[in-house]
């Protein structure tokens, strides 16, 4: 296996710790991103080692919908900033089990 | 080639007029004065697209089942029946967000626009026939839902919960990719039917690869119809979000990813193999779990709308069992379930609503002697709830004795008991409401406004079909017997 395999596990695996362990909001979608972008590289690299482009397909719509995502996100974000005045998880936490 | 491609457009128009009605929509909303409050035109625009798309999808009902668009969607009697409930569950829900005070009287019009919006995402789920078509309906689904949860602005909750439903959102989407770009690796095709070929012949290595495969790929889909492991944002989403939102989360995601379930496992696991017996593995666990984490989870509730929103966790549980069984007959179980799961969630929720419009809370004491101010609510609440705890002669009995009927025929018994178990705990809080709303003496003789003649009159009606398909589903499920649901 190709070292780029290697290369996209260890960016989806860092980002998806990163988003369980980070404190603050704007860490956790810069993960996630992280995340796809890892994905995105996996699915490119199948489509070289397989030889069908459908993969491709979905890495150009994987762009699309996680720059929506991420715009969403961030205005989440803003919205909650401007109740709470913060973005930290730890001070945030109103709704109880 | 080019021409079929645009001839195919003829078995895709509810979608289209949907497509036009969220468009049209807008330019409408933008027409009206900044300061004009009543928007009554977007309702009604918004109610006859929605009858216009329903109409195109009965009539669409009966033609034969192809793929269409180069072999990315699929258009058969399941997913069109699947379509016509969220249909029916969004045109219920828009009426609920016209009468309620829970949503900002001028972000109505906007919770009109994404609620078409996410149905669009839904229907494109229902018909998926690649993978390309799942993530881009899961994620038409996710984007607005997120806004839609975090629709109070001003409240701190359902800020927060909108933000969590993003982040656990993209965190799973992630994740299912992660699954799907895997399944690419070993199958080479992103559609159904050359995976489903390619699927049979694979060696010991490449299965093992593909097994966890697919359970990533569940994550996302799981986490639509809020699976239990993959559940911790549901009870956050639903209470945070206003009554409508929440009404909407538990129809129309819900079908929508169960249909896609459903797809998967008849595409791929007919054939005996060991990727059948560890998928079926992995919804066993995932559905016993899910019926009996989401109902034990409801026993200890104050509100009302947290425990519909536990219940509705259980009742995705349920449909899960049916999927079990890659059958026909698990198949038009799952149908029938969804079908009187549309009405009893609708119905429960409209009266939740109008209560909680009433006294700002919808604590379980809310109801304390309502069959003594509103007899007739309380008797359809009491049978919404009977329905939903399973009790003859209501159809929740007939949806769940059809769903054990088919997990007995495929020897699921495990399954078929813990199911049964649970619907015992369930009548546990299902029932409490109805011993409030009789046993308890009113305190009070306020006049809940909600409850006005129109109201009354549209509850009503849809209650009837809980107690119609509760007496006459023999007729209903013989007229299901033997057509071909699926394309295959």
């Amino acid at each position: 296996m190709s070292i780029y395999y290697y290369l996209s596990a260890f960016l989806f695996c860092l980002g998806l710790i990163g988003t369980i362990l980070k404190k603050d909001l704007i860490s956790m979608l810069l993960c996630i991103e992280l995340m796809l972008g890892g994905v995105a590289l996996l699915f490119i690299l199948f489509s070289k080692s397989t030889g069908f482009i459908d993969s491709q397909l979905m890495v150009i719509f994987m762009m699309i919908i996680s720059a929506c995502e991420v715009a969403i996100g961030l205005s989440l974000i803003i919205a909650l900033y401007r109740n709470k005045q913060t973005i930290y998880t730890d001070e945030i936490k109103i709704i109880t089990e | 080639m080019y021409l079929n491609y645009l001839a195919n457009i003829a078995r895709y128009i509810p979608e289209l007029i949907l497509v036009a009605l969220m468009a049209g929509l807008l330019i409408l909303e933008t027409t009206y004065r900044e300061d004009e409050k009543n928007k009554k035109y977007i309702f009604i625009g918004g109610l006859i697209g929605l009858v216009v798309a329903l109409a195109s999808l009965v009539a669409n009902f009966s033609g034969k089942s192809e793929t269409i668009f180069s072999q990315s969607m699929i258009i058969d009697p399941f997913s069109t029946l699947m379509k016509i409930i969220m249909v029916l569950g969004t045109i219920g829900v828009f009426y609920l967000s016209r009468i309620s005070k829970d949503i900002y009287e001028s972000l109505k019009t906007e919770f009109i626009v994404m609620a078409v919006g996410i149905l669009i995402g839904g229907m494109i789920l229902a018909s998926a026939n690649n993978m390309l078509m799942i993530y881009i309906g899961v994620e038409t689904l996710s984007i607005l839902s997120y806004v839609m949860a975090s629709f109070k602005k001003n409240d701190e909750r359902s800020s927060e919960a909108g933000l969590k439903y993003a982040l656990y959102g993209g965190l799973s989407a992630g994740i299912m990719l992660f699954g799907m770009s895997h399944i690419f690796g070993v199958l080479g095709t992103i559609q159904f039917s050359g995976m489903a070929v390619n699927l049979l012949k694979l060696n010991q290595a490449q299965m093992l690869i593909l097994m966890p495969s697919f359970i990533l790929f569940f994550v996302g889909i799981g986490y639509k119809i809020a699976a239990v492991p993959f559940h911790m944002w549901s009870p956050d989403v639903y209470e945070g979000s206003p009554t409508p939102v929440t009404a909407f989360f538990a129809i129309v995601p819900k079908i929508a990813g169960i249909s896609a379930l459903a797809r998967i496992g008849f595409i791929f696991f007919t054939a005996a193999t060991p990727m059948r017996a560890s998928w079926i593995l992995l919804l066993m666990a995932v559905a016993s779990l899910t019926m009996t984490v989401g109902n034990v989870t409801a026993i200890g509730q104050k509100s009302v709308k947290r425990m519909l929103a536990y219940s509705s966790i259980s009742h995705a549980g349920i449909m899960l069992c049916g999927l079990v069984v890659i059958n026909d007959i698990g198949v038009r179980a799952i149908t029938f379930y969804g079908i009187t799961y549309l009405f009893m969630t609708l119905v429960a929720f409209y009266i939740v609503s109008i209560v909680q419009d009433k006294y700002g809370n919808d604590h379980f004491d809310r109801f304390t002697g309502l069959a003594y101010r509103y007899p007739f609510m309380a008797v359809v609440m009491t049978i919404v709830m009977f329905s939903l705890t399973g009790l003859p002669p209501l159809a929740g009995f007939v949806a769940k004795f059809n769903i054990i009927n088919a997990l007995l025929n495929s020897h699921f018994y495990t399954l078929a008991i813990i199911l049964a178990l649970n619907s015992v705990v369930s009548a546990y809080y299902y029932l409490k409401i109805v011993r409030l709303m009789t046993l308890k003496q009113q305190e009070s003789n306020e006049v809940i406004e909600g409850f006005g003649f129109l109201n009354q009159f549209i509850i009503i009606v849809m209650t009837a079909p809980i107690l119609v398909l509760g007496v006459f589903w023999e007729n209903i499920m013989m007229l299901a017997n033997g057509a071909k649901i699926f394309f295959q």
